[in-house]
C-alpha cells in the first residue's frame, strides 16, 4: 500500500470522524440545552439599536 | 418545531460578534479569487483574450454597483443572511424568499466544485508521481468537512484561517506578475504574438461577459457576516470596498499574466491558467507558489461558501421560511450549527454528481437572479426610507446611476447567458418559479407576519 | 386564514395577527427533500434535454502543423511547452461557437426571465403590505 493510497484512505477516516463529532455535538448539545434557548436569537437588531442609543 | 417562544426569553444567545474588517476582506476576496485561478479564462474562449479584457473590466463595473449599493444597504440591515434580510425589508417575503434561495444554492454549488477541483488537483498531484487515476472523491470529501467542521467551531478561527489563505493567494499573483518582468515585453511575457483580436467579433465580447463573472462572483457574500461583525456599519463597507479593489488589481494582472504566456485557444480551456502560465515560464519556483495558491484559493473559497451558506440558511430558518430547528446557535461557539451540518450532505452529494458544468451555471445564474434584484433593492430603499429618515452606516453617491447600470448590465448577461447555455437558464427559471408557488401557496402559511419585520426604523413611506 | 385579537396594539388602530400554522416534523422534513428534489430536477433538465453549448470543431483529414493550424513560431512554443502536439491542440484550436439568435427561443426566455420578476415583487408587494399592517397598524 503506498503513500496515496494511505492518504486516501487518512482522508476518509478523517472525514468521517469529524462528521461524528459534530452530529455528537449537536445531540450533545440537545440534551444539555432548552430548545428555546437555543432558537432565541434575534435578527441583528440587539446592535443597531446599541448603536441608535450610541448617537 | 413545536416549542416556540411566545414571549421574549430573557435570556438571549447570538452569533458571536467578533469579526472585524480583515476578516470581511478574507470572507468576500476568498469566495472569489478562486475564479482568477480558474473559471475566468472560459471567457476567452467566448470572444478571444481582448474580448475577455473588455468583459473583465465591464463586468467589474457591475460588481463596483454591487459593492455600492450593498454596503449602503448592508450597513443599515446589518443582520445574518445579507440580502434576504434586506429583500425581507424592503420587498417583501417571497422576494426574500427567493433572494435566499440564490445565495444557498449559489454558495453550496460554488462549495461543492470547489472541492470538487481540490480533489481534481490532488490527482493530477498523484499522477505526476506515477499513481494514475486515484479516485478523488476521499479528498473532496475531506475539504467539504474539514472546513464544515471549522465552521461549526467558530468564525473567529473560520474566517482567520481565510484571510491566511486568501492573502497568500493574492501575494502570489503579484510575486507572479514580478517574476514575468512585466516591464520588458518580448522577454517572458509577449502579447504581440499571442493576441489576435476579436475571434468572435462583438457578439464574442457580450458572450464573455458570463464567464467574466467569474473574477468576482462571491463578492457580496460579505454581506451575510453582518451579524458577526463588532461594528457592520463600518467592518462592511470598509472590508467589501477594499476586497473590490483588490480583485480588480488581481483580475487585470491574471489577464495579462496569461494572455501574454498562453496562445488563446490553449488559454479559453484550460483547468488551471495561472499554474499553467507559471509551467511554461520554466520557474519552479513560480510553479510550486501558483500550484500551493490555486489549492489555497479553492479551499478559501469553499470554506467562505460553506460560511454564507449556513447564514442564509440559517436566517431563513429563523423566520420560518424554512424548518425552525435550522435557526439555532450553538451555545458555545455561537454559530449557526445545525445549518452548517444540514448543509454538508447536500454539498457532498453536489460533488459526487459528475455535474460540474451544471452547478457552475445553476451558481453563476443565481448570482445573476441576485444582482437584479439588488438593482430593485435599491430603488426601493431610496423612496421607501429616503435620506434622513433612518441612520446610514454609509451613502453610495451618484444614486440611481449604479442601480440603473447594474439593472442593464444584468440584462446584457442574461443575453450572454442565452447565447451558451440557454436549455439550462430555462430551466433553473423554471425551478426558481415552481419554488416561488409553492412558497406562496404552502410554506408562507407557517411564517408569522409582523414578526419579520426587525429593523428599528419607521414605517415605509407610502405603505 | 387564522385570525386572533392583538395583545400589542398600537394606537387602537391594529385588530388582528396572524397566527402561523405549526408544522409537524415530519412535514419540515418533506419540505426539505422537495426542495432539494427540485434542485435535482432542474440540474439534469438540461441534460435530458440533450443541451450543448453550441461549439464545433471542423475536422480535416491532413495531418496537422502548426503551419496549418495558424500558430507562429513563439505560440507554437508555447504549445510544446504544454506538452502538445499538433495533432493534440489541433481539437483545441479549430474548436469554434456558434452564437445564432433563434428569436423565439430569446423572446421565450425574456419573457420567462420578466414574467417571474413581475410575479414575483406583485406577490411580495401583497405579502408585504400585510406585514407592514401587523408591525405598524392599519395606514394612519
Amino acid at each position: 500500500m503506498g503513500f496515496w493510497q494511505i492518504f486516501s484512505d487518512l482522508s476518509w477516516a478523517v472525514s468521517v470522524l469529524m462528521a461524528v463529532w459534530m452530529i455528537y455535538d449537536t445531540w450533545r448539545v440537545q440534551q444539555e440545552y432548552d430548545e428555546s434557548f437555543l432558537m432565541s436569537s434575534r435578527e441583528g437588531a440587539e446592535e443597531l439599536s446599541a448603536k441608535e442609543t450610541d448617537k | 418545531m413545536s416549542a416556540q417562544v411566545i414571549e421574549a426569553p430573557k435570556q438571549h444567545i447570538s452569533l458571536k460578534k467578533v469579526l472585524s474588517p480583515i476578516h470581511i476582506w478574507g470572507l468576500g476576496v476568498g469566495i472569489v479569487l478562486v475564479g482568477e485561478y480558474m473559471g475566468w479564462n472560459f471567457s476567452v474562449a467566448k470572444g478571444g483574450a481582448l474580448g475577455s479584457l473588455i468583459a473583465c473590466w465591464v463586468i467589474g463595473l457591475l460588481y463596483t454597483c454591487v459593492a455600492m449599493i450593498d454596503s449602503e444597504v448592508t450597513s443599515t440591515v446589518a443582520a445574518a443572511g445579507g440580502q434576504y434580510t434586506q429583500a425581507k425589508h424592503i420587498i417583501g417575503p417571497l422576494m426574500a424568499f427567493n433572494v435566499a434561495l440564490y445565495l444557498v444554492l449559489a454558495y453550496t454549488m460554488l462549495e461543492a466544485a470547489d472541492a470538487t477541483v481540490f480533489g481534481d488537483l490532488l490527482q493530477e498531484v498523484a499522477g505526476n508521481f506515477g499513481v494514475a487515476n486515484l479516485d478523488p472523491r476521499p479528498f473532496a470529501f475531506l475539504c467539504i468537512m474539514f472546513l464544515a467542521w471549522l465552521n461549526y467551531r467558530g468564525v473567529f478561527i473560520t474566517l482567520t484561517f481565510n484571510f491566511v489563505i486568501t492573502a497568500f493567494a493574492f501575494v502570489a499573483i503579484i510575486l507572479v506578475f514580478f517574476g514575468v518582468a512585466p516591464w520588458s515585453p518580448g522577454v517572458v511575457l509577449h502579447h504581440a504574438d499571442l493576441i489576435h483580436g476579436l475571434p468572435y467579433g462583438w457578439i464574442g465580447i457580450i458572450a464573455a461577459f458570463q464567464f467574466g463573472m467569474w473574477y468576482y462572483l462571491g463578492i457580496e457574500g460579505t454581506c451575510q457576516a453582518a451579524e458577526e461583525c463588532r461594528s457592520a456599519a463600518r467592518s462592511i463597507p470598509l472590508g467589501t470596498m477594499s476586497g473590490m479593489i483588490t480583485l480588480v488589481i488581481a483580475a487585470s494582472l491574471t489577464w495579462y499574466i496569461c494572455s501574454g504566456l498562453l496562445p488563446w485557444e490553449y488559454l479559453g480551456q484550460a483547468t488551471t491558467p495561472l499554474y499553467d502560465a507559471a509551467r511554461v515560464t520554466n520557474s519552479t519556483w513560480m510553479q510550486v507558489v501558483m500550484f500551493v495558491a490555486t489549492v489555497f484559493s479553492n479551499l478559501a473559497s469553499a470554506n467562505g461558501c460553506i460560511n454564507d451558506a449556513s447564514r442564509a440558511w440559517f436566517s431563513l430558518s429563523r423566520d420560518r421560511y424554512m424548518p425552525p430547528v435550522f435557526g439555532a446557535v450553538h451555545p458555545r461557539y455561537r454559530t449557526p450549527y445545525r445549518s452548517v451540518l444540514f448543509l454538508i450532505p447536500i454539498a457532498v452529494s453536489f460533488a459526487f454528481t459528475n455535474l460540474l458544468d451544471q452547478i457552475i451555471t445553476f451558481s453563476i445564474l443565481s448570482g445573476l437572479l441576485g444582482y437584479t434584484f439588488m438593482s430593485i433593492n435599491m430603488m426601493r430603499f431610496r423612496r421607501l426610507w429616503p435620506l434622513g429618515s433612518i441612520h446610514r452606516g454609509y451613502i453610495h453617491p451618484f444614486h440611481p446611476l449604479p442601480a440603473v447600470m447594474l439593472f442593464l448590465l444584468c440584462t446584457t448577461v442574461y443575453f450572454a447567458t442565452y447565447l451558451g447555455y440557454g436549455s439550462q437558464l430555462l430551466a433553473i427559471m423554471a425551478f426558481f418559479i415552481i419554488a416561488s408557488l409553492w412558497f406562496s401557496l404552502h410554506r408562507y402559511k407557517f411564517v408569522k407576519r409582523g414578526d419579520q419585520f426587525t429593523m428599528p426604523w419607521p414605517r415605509p413611506k407610502g405603505y | 386564514m387564522r385570525l386572533v385579537p392583538d395583545r400589542q396594539h398600537r394606537g387602537g388602530m391594529a385588530k388582528n395577527h396572524y397566527v402561523p400554522k405549526v408544522q409537524s416534523g415530519f412535514g419540515q422534513f418533506i419540505d426539505c427533500v422537495l426542495i432539494l428534489v427540485l434542485v435535482y430536477a432542474s440540474l439534469y433538465a438540461p441534460l435530458l434535454m440533450q443541451a450543448n453549448s453550441g461549439s464545433s470543431a471542423a475536422s480535416s483529414s491532413e495531418k496537422p502543423t502548426w503551419q496549418s493550424l495558424k500558430q507562429n513560431s513563439f505560440e507554437a512554443g508555447q504549445w510544446q511547452k504544454l506538452g502538445y502536439t499538433p495533432e493534440q491542440a489541433q481539437p483545441i484550436i479549430e474548436t469554434r461557437f456558434e452564437y445564432s439568435i433563434s428569436w423565439p427561443v430569446l423572446g421565450l426566455t425574456a419573457a420567462v426571465i420578466i414574467g417571474y420578476y413581475l410575479f414575483m415583487l406583485k406577490v411580495s408587494d401583497k405579502e408585504y403590505r400585510e406585514v407592514i399592517r401587523e408591525k405598524f397598524g392599519d395606514r394612519p
